[in-house]
């Protein structure tokens, strides 16, 4: 399912992600585990936790980002 | 702002050594430690978007020290990506890759991109002090083992570790001394995925964690990234902010330097020239109605310099803190509306200081469209705080109401420029992908650094050009040509817009610097309506003769040329209607 229709606070591992190279770059990739911390009102981006990291992906990308809860 | 180049052949010299890192991991400190030079530096990604070179002394070689801008891999999908390849390919004789301690995985895979290509390293192991208190603890010797180069621990805010670091450089420059590392071959290239999975397993076996507690710091770190309490936080940050530039400002204009300037230096100057020199011509150039010795002291410093003060004193504590792209990710939903991602609000907010900074941060953008939307909205709706100075001199007396109805115009015109812009220039607004900095107490040491840098930038950058302003005024009043000219455009300037004829003289000024097209009001005994539409005329009126220039630095003469215009014409629309519907209620 998309990390976008995720609740906020919950684990998952990424099962696959679009071709945007930006993503890879900064670490998100396919079988990483992350949080998703929360998704901003009105279609705004959702802030991805990764390690001690935290990452707002556009919505239209969060919802490529293909992952399974864990 | 930063004497930054994005030529590369201007960097070629006998040995040079590149910095290289991932964004924000602070090379550009780095770089000021081991330099002197100033850079700009922010806590946050693509602060340095050109590259900065300097030459150092590292024992009796001089060589090229080069700051790099930040980026993830070496994939060459944007243009500072490009710049580093380039750089890389350039047969540099060493680099220093800069590791944030906090991340290190991430940024091990670049070190081992760069490490492909067979170029002498040093490794710094940047924000110690950070992943310490994180409970991130790193075995810096199995690390160099893994490397197989030296890795150097430093907190290089605080000058820890800039001597080692400097002290290893020299060894490594000296070991290869004249050895020709250009005929040196690049290595076989991993693929992305075997480059992580070696990354993460370097980073697990010299990693180990402690749990510990979330400091305060880090904990507000959190909560402004949540809508709730993010968004309240949000909104009080910026009333706070504008109450302290606008609030303080207006403190200290009314009750110290106005005061100083017409009490005590005006009368003195008129009186010292006055016994010098006879009525006439060159009095009134020197101390007449626009006299240059009065108004280059009233304008520049009286008028504009607390606002100037106060806005880079907040603005930078904001940079440095790494507040900024918070609000860029709280804003994005609205922002996205108008086809431009959120993480562009940090230009925008700076287009409220000089327009020229925001431009070029809009480099940051992912897409060229994105650079041209943001970059219209700040050349044609954002006053700059020089501008922002003059409305209120203007017409924070006169009434607050109309003074921030000026600014609600401009919020209404930014969105009405970005959503005509986004239809208009073809291609697709990309969403947005940001790293959120860590919170950050920002030092003193670089913070009052920066301030001044700023405060130096806009006395060189704002005395000269408001010098010439003055003196063309003064010359133009005194010499009678302001008459000729105002006749010219007096069906534009008095029967359209409703302004005296003397007002000519704004739009005469406001070529030169944005502030330059309010202050001349001043003095024109104004009635509201008159205040109102000079204001609105001021506002659209063309982005100053810096913005000019950085127009073409950025992107080119046409694109200059065009915004110029078309701020122009909208100015004289937007203010001619907007006297003609007043005109109807007087």
């Amino acid at each position: 399912m998309p990390i976008y229709s995720l609740n906020k606070d919950t684990s998952c591992r990424i099962v696959s992600i679009p071709n945007v190279s930006l993503l890879e770059s900064l670490g998100i990739r396919k079988g990483i585990k992350v949080k998703l911390k929360n998704k901003q009102p009105l279609g705004g981006p959702v802030v991805v936790q990764m390690g001690t990291r935290n990452i707002a992906i556009g919505r239209d990308i969060a919802n490529q980002i293909m992952v399974e809860v864990i | 702002m930063s004497k930054s180049s994005t030529d590369i052949e201007t960097a070629t010299a006998s040995k040079r050594i590149l910095l290289m890192g991932n964004p924000n991991v602070g090379k550009s400190v780095l770089f000021f430690k081991m330099t002197g030079v100033q850079v700009e530096i922010s806590n946050y990604t693509g602060t340095t978007v050109g590259f900065t070179k300097s030459r150092i002394q590292l024992g009796d070689e001089e060589v090229d020290f080069i700051d790099v801008p930040g980026t993830y891999s070496l994939e060459s999908t944007s243009e500072a990506e490009d710049v580093a390849v380039k750089f890389l390919e350039s047969k540099p004789t060493a680099v220093v890759c800069v590791l944030d301690s906090t991340n290190l995985e991430r940024n091990l895979r670049l070190a081992l991109q760069i490490k492909e290509y067979n170029i002498p390293m040093l490794f710094v192991l940047n924000l110690m002090d950070v992943s310490k208190r994180q409970g991130i603890n790193i075995d810096v010797k199995q690390l160099e083992r893994e490397l197989g180069a030296r890795v150097i621990p430093a907190v290089a805010v605080k000058d820890q570790g800039v001597d080692d670091i400097r002290k290893e450089l020299t060894k490594l420059i000296k070991d290869i001394g004249d050895e020709d590392n250009r005929i040196r071959p690049k290595g076989e290239s991993l693929s992305n995925e075997e480059l992580w999975n070696r990354a993460a397993e370097i980073a697990g076996r010299v990693q180990s964690f402690t749990r510990v507690e979330k400091n305060i710091l880090e904990r507000l770190g959190e909560l402004t990234i949540q809508p709730w309490p993010g968004i309240p936080i949000a909104i009080l940050v910026m009333v706070l902010s504008l109450a302290l530039v606008v609030g303080i400002g207006k403190g200290i204009r009314a009750l110290i330097l106005l005061p100083f300037v017409n009490d005590v230096y005006a009368p003195l100057v008129t009186k010292l020239i006055s016994t010098f020199i006879g009525p006439g011509i060159l009095r009134n150039i020197l101390v007449g109605e626009y006299g240059i010795l009065i108004k280059m002291v009233e304008w520049p410093l009286a008028l504009i310099l607390p606002y100037v003060f106060l806005f880079y004193v907040v603005i930078s504590f904001l940079e440095d803190s790494g507040y900024l792209p918070r609000i860029g990710v709280l804003m994005d939903a609205i922002l996205s509306k108008l086809g431009v991602q959120g993480g562009s609000m940090i230009p925008i907010l700076l287009g409220y200081g000089c327009a020229v900074p925001a431009v070029i941060g809009t480099r940051a953008a992912t897409t060229l469209k994105e650079r041209l939307l943001v970059t219209l909205m700040v050349c044609f709706a954002v006053p700059c705080v020089s501008q922002t100075g003059a409305f209120i001199s203007l017409l924070g007396d006169y009434s607050v109401f109309m003074l921030v109805t000026i600014y609600l115009i401009s919020l209404l015109t930014m969105v009405v420029v970005a959503k005509i812009a986004d239809r208009v220039i073809k291609g697709q607004a990309e969403p947005m992908i940001i790293e959120i900095p860590n919170l950050l107490l920002p030092d003193r040491k670089a913070y009052f650094r920066k301030l001044k840098m700023r405060m130096q930038h806009f006395f060189v950058d704002a005395e000269l050009p408001m010098l010439i302003g003055v003196l063309i005024a003064a010359l133009v009043i005194e010499t009678g040509i302001l008459n000729q000219v105002s006749q010219w455009i007096e069906p534009l300037v008095v029967n359209w817009l409703g302004l005296p004829k003397e007002a000519s003289l704004s739009l005469l000024l406001g070529i030169i610097r944005r502030e330059l097209a309010v202050l001349p009001l001043l003095d024109m005994n104004l009635n509201g309506l008159q205040m109102f539409v000079g204001s609105i005329v001021a506002l659209y009126y063309l982005p100053c003769l810096s913005v000019f220039a950085v127009l073409i630095e950025e992107f080119n003469l046409k694109t200059a040329i065009s915004i110029s215009i078309a701020t122009i014409v909208s100015a004289f629309l937007v203010g001619g209607i907007v006297n003609q519907i007043g005109l109807l209620f007087i």
